[in-house]
């Protein structure tokens, strides 16, 4: 019992130190497939750890409530592994490091709870979270090349190579120069339709392949007035128009 | 009989009542949804597209989620009849179920989400008429849904691994290859209807992982727009997760035979070693059988689409060949009285095998490339759900009441039943599969020349099967209603 707890003291130790590498690496960034990996080998190990830190469940089962936390907590795994470039958490060394270690703490109770629970489901628990992680590098935030055959495709990878979330301050400021002639000063409309209420019409996506690729009498301004930044920052801001 | 011993039974009925009871008020109400949209079709209703097609994502997922709480509940009960599980789990199970079901109503109702239950990515985010809140909801919806699903299997999988000690025990490993040991050494295998709760707990512990990663993927997508996902991947998830969700809803039906139809031949369901590895396909080759889904995507592996043929043999053919023939022989020269439970019960056996030969065709690619975009397919599914899943359920509901009261259901309600639901059903799978061959297309909200006319056909057998369900209720509330003279199971 005490080897088992020292090996799961290693492995959890090991898992932590996987962790700070973003505090280490300072910043540099790896691309999204590869980052999913890491997490998946972090959610491996701190699941591990976590079963066998709660050791051989004798006489049954133990408390419904480990099952429902063995349950939840990958779908918050996911949910932390929201690849939207890192824009929240790893802009900053720190704020990465939060998300990897709260990453452990989510795979440790997935191991943990299930075998708490029952023996044997602590390793599907974390089998099934490590799959998880896995499966999130064939296409979770990571778009393969495929040819462009319905236009608004052509969007998200683009979005992917410009990176970061639509800077909206600096979108209404375009818009004001760029859009305001004929959609009005704050979208209400005028020789062009109103823009209130865009977002329930049209996603951020759709709205950036629209301003990419308008139909007439749109004029169309990108790639020759607006870049690929100022597409994505003047669609977010249309969609913050109410 | 001890107090403990009828506590613990009386919060399996509980359970067992509960879901059974939700699911088919669930189905009844998806029941109405379904013969509007059809009659829709058939020009009888002026259904503008918009509206269809949020009946048609409401119908789709709301029937799956019907069958699968229903068979849920009695899979549950079987299994607690062999050993310990816990009823506080499956009530939040249940839980997890009923918000899910209640989000994708609210989603499609007022909301008008109308991207179907396939919900295939990018679909839900692109042109929509239904404002961005009805997507999330639908998506919350579903996930609630899986939540609810996974504790399910959790639990089953732990009873199922404690109760015969590791995958080994549950699976009949020795009993199947080392067969002269286990019997010499005086062990018996799990009971049958043990395998239908192994394969859905370890199927369906995959199958949600799986719906879990498309599921918070789709999410943040709507949350965050600029979280591309790749959509061969999103596919491949969504049918790795809904074609076995769906396929496992038989699998949990399944059970019924085991356990009913013994009771009502007096004889016993034994466990085989053929029903064993027959088992052990389905447990392998379901997860992957929804390959046959992805046959025209070009850009999908070759060697996956052929694996995939092979798949959706194997996960389907032998254990259906087992289980009916073993039924088959169960019921020849018993005797058997013909009760509404047993009528359902071997109707349902038909069913499943006249919907697998129809999802075994659509199955083989050169059959596939001419049936797959007809209704041929809606066919094959409203066959197997209808007329397979829903009698096993609706079999074990009898079985049950008929034994408790120790009574029968005349002959006039048993033909009136065996009428409306058999004769209407099959005059409503009639529309489909014609449909289907003369290549109707599916998923349309104004069929071409000649479905129109055939949706008239489904429509007036979906009325004539409305009213067969109709006595049905009313038979099972009167048997209900008699005293008990008999404990069940």
């Amino acid at each position: 019992m005490k080897e088992r707890r020292v090996i799961a003291g290693l492995v959890l130790f090991a898992t932590v130190l996987f962790a700070l590498v973003p505090v280490i690496r300072r910043g540099a960034e790896l691309p999204t497939a590869q980052h999913h990996f890491v997490h998946a080998l972090m959610l491996a190990g701190a699941a591990l750890s976590g079963i066998l830190f709660a050791g051989r469940t004798r006489g049954g089962r133990r408390g419904a409530v480990w099952l429902v936390i063995a349950t939840l907590v990958p779908a918050l795994a996911m949910l932390l592994m929201w690849p939207s470039k890192y824009a929240y958490f790893e802009t900053h060394p720190y704020g990465h490091l939060t998300e990897h270690l709260a990453l452990v703490v989510l795979g440790f109770l997935a191991g943990f709870g299930g075998e708490r629970y029952a023996a044997g489901i602590g390793w599907a628990a974390g089998i099934g979270i490590f799959a998880m992680g896995m499966l999130a590098i064939g296409g979770y935030g990571v778009v393969r090349s495929v040819p462009n055959t319905i236009g608004i495709a052509a969007a998200p990878t683009s979005r992917a190579n410009i990176g970061g979330l639509p800077n909206q301050t600096r979108g209404a400021a375009l818009f004001a120069q760029n859009c305001a002639v004929c959609h009005g000063t704050v979208g209400v409309g005028g020789e062009g339709p109103s823009l209130k209420n865009e977002r329930s019409r049209k996603s951020l996506v759709q709205a950036e392949a629209w301003i990419q690729n308008p139909a007439p009498p749109m004029p169309k301004l990108y790639p020759g007035t607006l870049s690929l930044r100022d597409v994505a920052d003047v669609a977010g801001y249309v969609e913050t128009l109410r | 009989m001890t107090s403990t011993h009828v506590s613990e039974q009386n919060a399996g009925l509980r359970v067992m009542w509960t879901y059974i009871a939700t699911g088919l008020a669930i189905f009844v109400l998806m029941l109405l949804v379904g013969i509007v949209t059809r009659a829709s079709q058939a020009g009888w209703l002026p259904l503008d597209p918009g509206s269809f097609y949020s009946l048609l994502s409401l119908h789709g997922v709301g029937m799956i989620v019907a069958m699968a709480i229903s068979g849920l509940g009695v899979l549950w009960y079987l299994a607690r009849r062999e050993m310990e599980l816990d009823e506080s789990i499956a009530f939040i199970a249940y839980g997890f179920f009923l918000a899910g079901t209640v989000c994708v109503i609210v989603s499609a109702i007022p909301g008008r989400y109308g991207s179907l239950w396939t919900m295939l990515y990018p679909l839900p985010f692109v042109g929509t008429y239904w404002p961005s809140w009805a997507t999330g909801t639908w998506l919350i919806g579903n996930a609630l849904v899986m939540l609810g699903f996974m504790l399910w299997c959790g639990q089953m999988l732990g009873a199922l691994l404690a109760r015969y000690g590791g995958v080994r025990g549950m699976l009949a490993v020795d009993y199947v290859l080392r067969n002269r040991d286990f019997t010499q050494s005086g062990k018996k295998p799990p009971p049958p209807q043990m395998f239908a709760a192994a394969i859905t707990a370890f199927d369906g512990f995959i199958t949600g992982t799986v719906g879990l990663v498309i599921g918070t993927a789709l999410i943040v997508h709507w949350m965050d727009p600029s979280v591309a996902l790749d959509p061969l991947w999103a596919k491949n998830l969504t049918y790795l997760f809904g074609h076995s969700f769906a396929n496992l809803t038989m699998y949990m039906a399944v059970a019924g035979i085991y356990v009913g139809l013994p009771l009502c031949t007096k004889r016993e369901y034994h466990t085989s070693p053929p029903l064993v590895v027959a088992w052990w396909g389905t447990l392998l080759f379901v997860i992957i059988a929804y390959f046959h889904h992805l046959y025209m995507d070009f850009v999908q592996m070759q060697w996956m689409q052929f694996v995939g043929e092979i798949a959706s043999y194997l996960a389907a053919i032998p254990v259906v060949v087992v289980t009916v023939y073993g039924g088959v022989m169960l019921v020849h020269r018993s005797g058997m009285r013909w009760s509404l439970g047993a009528m359902f019960l071997y109707a349902g056996m038909i069913g499943w095998v006249v919907g697998g030969i129809a999802a075994v065709l659509d199955a083989t690619i050169p059959a596939n490339v001419d049936l797959h975009n007809t209704l041929w397919v809606p066919g094959h599914f409203h066959t197997y759900l209808l007329e397979g899943v829903l009698l096993f359920i609706l079999g074990w509901v009898f079985v049950n009441l008929e034994q408790r009261a120790q009574a029968a259901s005349g002959l006039l309600t048993r033909w009136l039943i065996g009428v409306g639901m058999f004769g209407g059903g099959a005059l409503f799978l009639l529309g489909f599969y014609l449909a289907g061959a003369f290549g109707v297309p599916r998923r349309y909200a104004v069929e071409p020349a000649p479905g129109p006319f055939f949706a008239s056909l489904a429509t007036m057998g979906a009325l004539i099967f409305l009213a067969g369900f109709v006595i049905c209720g009313a038979e099972a509330w009167r048997l209900a209603r008699l005293p008990k003279r008999q404990a069940v199971g």
